[in-house]
């Protein structure tokens, strides 16, 4: 009997080292007090305008060149969300992709989750996708290259698409097809926004869940500094340094207008 | 003591039950292991299946979805239809691709074999990474005309797919990522290393090459290595050959790609492994036999926009005889276990 004892012990040891990892530890004992929040939520709501209008698929607008639009199709990428606290510590956000699409109103409003506790003083991101998750293979979520922001036959995202139309386009359905992308070197097409709060912070409390509005100005994509014709500018669907152009004309799209505490 | 034997039983198997076994070690299938393979003298991988971790369930899977023609928009097409097994996975009788509703191409359909080397893929080199590879085909008009959420929507419905998905990822639900990593495995450790020349340079079986075949490495090594670099036969480079431009299509090549005009015309350098199988040659299937070949690359054209240096001068010094021994020796890069791998083959036969 003695034996079995001796053995069962050897084995039961044998078991736990053997499977360290599969080992759990206990579960802890629940907290009867809940601790005060350390993180919160932050939203970034971008409202999208043709100048003053505010932007729909129905509307015709005009551009700098004059020339008469319609947007039907307007998505692009908001990436690498960094926040800065008064205290200029900044907050990260992981796995940071975030596909904007103007079709459905959900995903016009970005949740920043995990935020610190804190106030916070200024806001940056990426508008299109890194060069390294251009280059890495099968992603998901918003990276997912079923939500069709990827391009096949030269492997990329598309960081920013817009289609629509207009009586003045040069093509033969009037149609207009802005697909731009490319993601390295000199024509690459993600650009970089900083807003400071100006006088306001944002505060993140962990019970509110505080809002940056910001704007976006779709007539900017028509210029400055380069005046679109849409009689010869109606199609862009490469890299290079057409895509480029496009890509300096909406580096200054997005402006930030207030917070929501 | 019977008692004792039998708890003896039982905690030997508690003890294996509770650790599951690393999913690396896997069951073999009908030839051999499913490894990732490193063969003797050759360079690391660009892919490694580091994240992608191998297995048979994955793999299985993937092979499933290479065979079956769910993947094309008319569901008639499968990768296996223009990539061929008993050819290298290249596609036999056919110079350009030939798609959904027999729409024609304009690019002929290379080999599939050691796939993990390549840095970039097709003969632009405008795919950049192998997971993402299958999105092209699949979303080319002229090939098999789908857009990847038909797809998925079909796979989804298919409770054989949603068993197999659930086997290979632990989920039944379809995503792209996970279609794609099982189609990688499969494609990936497609490794072919077992030519006549492999086993000569590996001194195994005491195979020997004759004669013309060792001339023929000889001649190869001073007029093709530099492009055609062993042990993958190929440098990945983008180079111009000195083909002429046809007119009709005026592919540019690697200027589709990268917008610089010193890419023009200029092409991916095709491995030379299998070469005997994988007729017709070149991006777009102009020559049938490997004679046209090296009768091309005796006679270039100086002229060519972009043509390589190495080719300047009027292409290679190769007399008939030298072009006999190179075709000699290409012929010693045919890996037939390779052709005939079970593992390879389409499951429905
Ligand atoms: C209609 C014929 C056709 C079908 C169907 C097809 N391919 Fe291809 N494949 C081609 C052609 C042609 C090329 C070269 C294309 C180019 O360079 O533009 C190619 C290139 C490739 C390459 C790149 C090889 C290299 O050396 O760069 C891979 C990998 C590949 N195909 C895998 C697949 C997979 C996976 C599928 C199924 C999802 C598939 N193919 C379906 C014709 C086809
Ligand atoms: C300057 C670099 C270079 C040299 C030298 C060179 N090749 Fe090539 N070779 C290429 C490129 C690039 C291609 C692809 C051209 C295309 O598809 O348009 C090619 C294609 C081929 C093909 C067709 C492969 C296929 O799968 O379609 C064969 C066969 C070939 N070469 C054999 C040779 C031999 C044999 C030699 C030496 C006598 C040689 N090459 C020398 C660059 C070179």
């Amino acid at each position: 009997m003695k034996i079995i004892i001796k053995f069962f012990a050897i084995a039961l040891l044998i078991s736990f080292v053997a499977c360290k990892k599969d080992a759990k530890d206990p579960e802890p004992e629940p907290t009867p007090v809940t601790p005060a929040p350390t993180t919160g939520t932050l939203k970034l709501e971008f409202e999208h305008m043709v100048d003053t209008l505010p932007l729909d698929f129905v509307q015709s607008y005009v551009n700098a060149n004059l020339d008469t639009f319609k947007i039907s199709t307007l998505k692009y990428y908001i990436s690498n969300v960094v926040l800065t606290k008064t205290d200029n510590s900044t907050f990260v956000e992981a796995n940071s992709y975030h596909l904007v699409d103007v079709a459905s109103p959900v995903s016009t409003i970005l949740n920043i989750a995990n935020v610190p506790v804190g106030s916070y003083k200024s806001l940056s991101f990426t508008l299109g996708v890194d060069s390294a998750r251009n280059n890495s293979g099968a992603q998901t979520g918003d990276l997912d290259p079923a939500k069709g922001m990827f391009w096949t036959w030269t492997s990329g995202y598309i960081m920013f698409k817009l289609e629509g139309s207009s009586p003045q386009s040069g093509s033969t359905g009037k149609g207009l097809t802005y697909h731009i992308g490319g993601f390295g070197g000199v024509n690459k097409t993600q650009r970089n926004f900083n807003f400071n709060f100006a006088s306001t912070t944002s505060n993140i409390t962990g019970s509110n869940s505080p809002m940056i509005h910001l704007s976006v100005d779709l007539n900017e994509f028509f210029k400055n500094p380069t005046t679109i014709n849409v009689a010869t500018q109606f199609f862009q669907m490469s890299t290079g340094v057409n895509a480029k152009t496009y890509a300096d004309n909406y580096a200054d799209m997005i402006s930030f207008e207030h917070v929501h505490n | 003591m019977n008692k004792f034997a039998i708890i003896i039983f039982l905690f030997g198997f508690l003890i294996f039950a509770s650790c599951k076994v690393d999913p690396k070690i896997i069951e073999p299938l009908p030839s051999d292991n499913l490894v990732e393979v490193v063969p003797l003298g050759w360079p690391q991988p660009i892919y490694s299946f580091s994240v992608n971790t191998i297995s048979e369930d994955k793999f299985v899977l993937g092979r499933a979805l290479f065979y079956d023609p769910i993947l094309s928009e008319d569901s008639t097409i499968s990768c296996g239809s223009c990539h061929q097994q008993f050819v290298a996975f290249a596609h036999a009788d056919h110079n350009v691709s030939h798609g959904i509703y027999d729409r024609v191409g304009t690019r002929n359909s290379p080999g599939l074999f050691n796939l993990t080397w390549h840095p970039l893929f097709m003969h632009d080199g405008g795919v950049n990474h192998i997971e993402v590879q299958p999105l092209a085909p699949i979303s080319n008009t002229l090939e098999m005309g789908a857009n990847i959420n038909p797809v998925i929507v079909k796979l989804q419905a298919s409770s054989k797919y949603r068993n197999m998905f659930l086997k290979a990822f632990g989920t039944e639900v379809v995503s792209s990522q996970n279609m794609f990593r099982a189609m990688t495995q499969f494609m990936g450790l497609m490794y072919s290393y077992n030519s006549k020349f492999d086993l000569y340079k590996r001194r195994e079986n005491n195979v020997e090459l004759s004669d013309a075949e060792l001339r023929g490495y000889n001649l190869f090594l001073t007029n093709c290595n530099t492009c055609h670099k062993e042990p993958l036969f190929s440098d990945f480079d983008f180079r111009s050959n000195g083909l002429a431009v046809n007119p009709l299509v005026n592919d540019i090549g690697r200027e589709h790609i990268t917008n610089s005009p010193q890419d023009k015309y200029k092409f991916k350098t095709p491995s030379l492994r299998n070469i005997a199988k994988t007729a017709p040659y070149m991006h777009d299937g102009r020559f049938n036999t490997l004679q046209q070949c090296l009768d091309h690359y005796a006679n270039v054209k100086p002229n060519l926009i972009n043509l390589d240096p190495l080719l300047l001068n009027n292409g290679l010094p190769l007399s008939s005889q030298d072009k006999q021994d190179i075709i000699a020796f290409l012929n010693t890069l045919t890996d037939y276990k390779f052709l005939a791998d079970k593992r390879f083959a389409d499951p429905n036969y």
